[in-house]
């Protein structure tokens, strides 16, 4: 019995150790930064009062969040049917892992590598500006690159294998009775879909798209590339000054109020999804 | 579909696993330089660190970032540095002592000091904390193909036949806030007071600021480019590799920087550091960089072929003395508040 008790907290410990190391103990000299000014470390709290003071700041945020609600519906959009063909329509078990694979291999692959990638697709003179010219439906090359349009673009090809894999995960669980029996008791495919197999694999979804949303939030790459420096985001700001201006305090405070901005629409999510799952 | 997803991600995890744990594998001696990427760091390399590893025998570990990444490691490994040497930029290098990551270079130790011209030198009371590695310039850098007849003047940026397609840098590249100080002299405007700039530069309808050297040349190879300001070493590179790009110093004349050696203060490997320093201040080196990218030597005495000299930061029968260099204490000073309107009044607008 003691046994038993003991393997999972040994195991335990060893995430907690990992957590702590890699993230806590980084995260507090942070923390720690942002309410320090000087080569005294005095206690203050300036930073975060320059941070949220200044209309700028929420100008920025918005941007982050909006960029980073857009790419978590589109994916979810894109990602739910791509979930359901995998699991409900591929018959044949080796495209269905072909189709696995080709999902997850660009994940093997770095950001910088795909962004790049996009910045020649989405160029001025690249691909897709030269077919819409080629074909006569545009005169001159539309801009991509350098708005949120080119960002979210990116950031929606790099972060759909989230949504899938979990969305595919929940629709995997639900079992057809379910949905037999909604149809032998009259209901249309549509009301099946809607009333019964959506709420079902509502977890899913929920864990896909929060996985999604705070990745696409703090992500810093695929901006910083795709923006061409145009449009900001609260990451590059935090880069900016960590990188460039080499205010660690102000910077820290930017990185804190990420997080804790990040943290409330995550808890906001949850709640929907527990809300959602409680009416089941 | 559960099994074989949770498959794939165990795979993935465990490949990633065995991908990071190379690198702690090598345990012998061996000097960690902290050099640019691209055409810079490859030069470096071939110019400097096979020169001294054959002499040595000592391995050098190349830790590839901007200037100004270098020094926020730098900052972040104050207590125990992972960085023996650092390549960083005029600007950056005065930061960095401030910063007290740097330590003193020795002329005992570093005999080859004296073979540097004066301006390429660098002390503050007593402390020589940087070295020259050769000067670079930042020109008007444009298309062949789109743009016929050679720029003339910086103002030209402002033409409109350039809109969408023009490249500047942005306060995150080194060169970004002399930049600022720089545009605000040609258009005249006082530079205590960048208001006026920030309006002009707010105006213009650029393809991106790049953050880095690379992402600029990366911009004026794509064609996503087609005008900007670029230094001589990206934008000869370019052309030397047959890409339809042209260089010039537009009349108000281009202002250089240069790129820094620094011995970093509580290094590991400090004897073999001063090696380092030692070997890239030879007359080999200095040439050796010079023909690979164009950077003016600061050692003296450098013998470079005609071809050369013409792309040189001074261009063909210019000296060092001719070179517009920046008072750096004015631009750090202002280098905060610089990015601020910059992200205000530019980006922003």
């Amino acid at each position: 019995m003691k046994r038993k008790t003991l393997a999972p907290l040994l195991m335990l410990f060893a995430a907690l150790a990992f957590f702590a190391a890699f993230f806590l103990a980084p995260f507090a000299v942070v923390i720690f930064a942002s309410f320090t000014q000087g080569a005294d470390q005095a206690f203050t709290v300036d930073h975060y009062i320059r941070v949220l003071g200044d209309q700028y700041h929420w100008d920025v945020i918005l941007v982050t969040f909006r960029i980073a609600a857009l790419t978590t519906l589109v994916s979810l959009l894109l990602g739910y049917p791509l979930a359901w063909y995998l699991v409900r329509v591929v018959k044949w078990r080796a495209w269905r892992r072909a189709c696995v694979i080709l999902l997850v291999v660009p994940m093997f692959t770095s950001n910088i590598v795909r962004s790049f990638g996009w910045m020649v697709l989405l160029g001025r003179k690249g691909l897709v500006n030269q077919s819409l010219m080629d074909t006569g439906l545009i005169d001159t090359p539309v801009r991509f690159l350098g708005t949120e349009l080119g960002i979210l673009i990116g950031m929606v090809y790099i972060l759909l294998p989230f949504i899938v894999l979990a969305a595919g995960n929940a629709l995997a669980q639900v079992d057809p009775a379910y949905e037999q029996a909604s149809e032998d008791l009259g209901a249309s495919p549509r009301a099946t879909f809607f009333h019964v197999v959506l709420p079902l694999t509502m977890p899913g979804i929920i864990s896909g798209s929060i996985m999604v949303f705070t990745l696409a939030a703090s992500a810093y790459v695929t901006p910083a590339l795709l923006s061409g420096g145009r449009i900001s985001v609260l990451s590059m700001l935090i880069f900016q000054q960590y990188s460039s201006v080499f205010d660690f305090n102000y910077g820290g405070a930017l990185s804190v109020v990420l997080l804790i901005f990040t943290l409330v629409m995550v808890g906001l999510a949850g709640r929907v999804g527990s809300v959602r799952g409680s009416n089941q | 579909m559960r099994t074989t997803t949770r498959t794939k991600i165990t795979v993935a995890l465990s490949l990633a696993g065995c991908i990071s744990s190379q690198g702690a594998m090598a345990d012998q001696p061996k000097l960690t330089v902290a050099l640019y990427g691209g055409n810079w760091g490859d030069a470096f390399l071939n110019c400097v660190a096979e020169p001294f590893t054959k002499a040595t025998g000592i391995a050098v570990a190349a830790e590839v970032g901007t200037s100004t990444t270098t020094l926020a490691k730098l900052q972040q490994q104050k207590s125990s540095p992972a960085i023996d040497v650092a390549w960083m930029d005029g600007g950056i290098s005065e930061l960095a002592y401030a910063a007290g990551v740097i330590a003193d270079l020795d002329p005992a130790a570093i005999p080859n000091l004296k073979n540097v011209e004066e301006k390429g030198l660098y002390a503050e009371a007593g402390h020589t904390f940087a070295v020259s590695s050769g000067f670079y310039s930042l020109g008007l850098t444009y298309n062949t193909r789109e743009i016929k007849e050679a720029p003339t003047s910086w103002k030209d940026l402002w033409k409109p036949e350039y809109a969408a397609a023009i490249a500047l840098p942005s306060p995150a590249n080194s060169s970004g806030v002399p930049f600022v100080f720089f545009m605000a002299d040609v258009w005249g405007i006082d530079r205590a007071d960048l208001a006026p700039l920030y309006s002009k530069l707010g105006a213009l309808d650029t393809a991106l600021f790049s953050d880095s050297s690379g992402a600029a040349t990366n911009a004026f190879q794509s064609g996503e480019a087609i005008i900007g300001a670029h230094f001589n070493v990206g934008a000869w590179d370019l052309i030397d590799k047959g890409a339809p790009i042209g260089f010039t110093i537009p009349k108000e004349g281009a202002w250089a920087t240069d790129a820094r050696l620094h011995l970093i203060k509580g290094a590991r490997n400090t004897k073999a550091a001063e090696q380092f320093i030692n070997t890239a201040l030879t007359q080999e080196a200095a040439s050796c960089l010079a023909g690979k990218l164009y950077l003016g030597p600061a050692v003296k005495g450098v013998e470079v072929s005609q071809e050369v000299a013409r792309k040189l930061p001074w261009g063909a029968g210019g000296s060092i003395k001719d070179l517009r260099l920046f008072d750096w204490a004015q631009i750090n000073a202002q280098r905060a508040s610089v990015t601020n309107d910059w992200n205000r009044k530019v980006t922003a607008k």
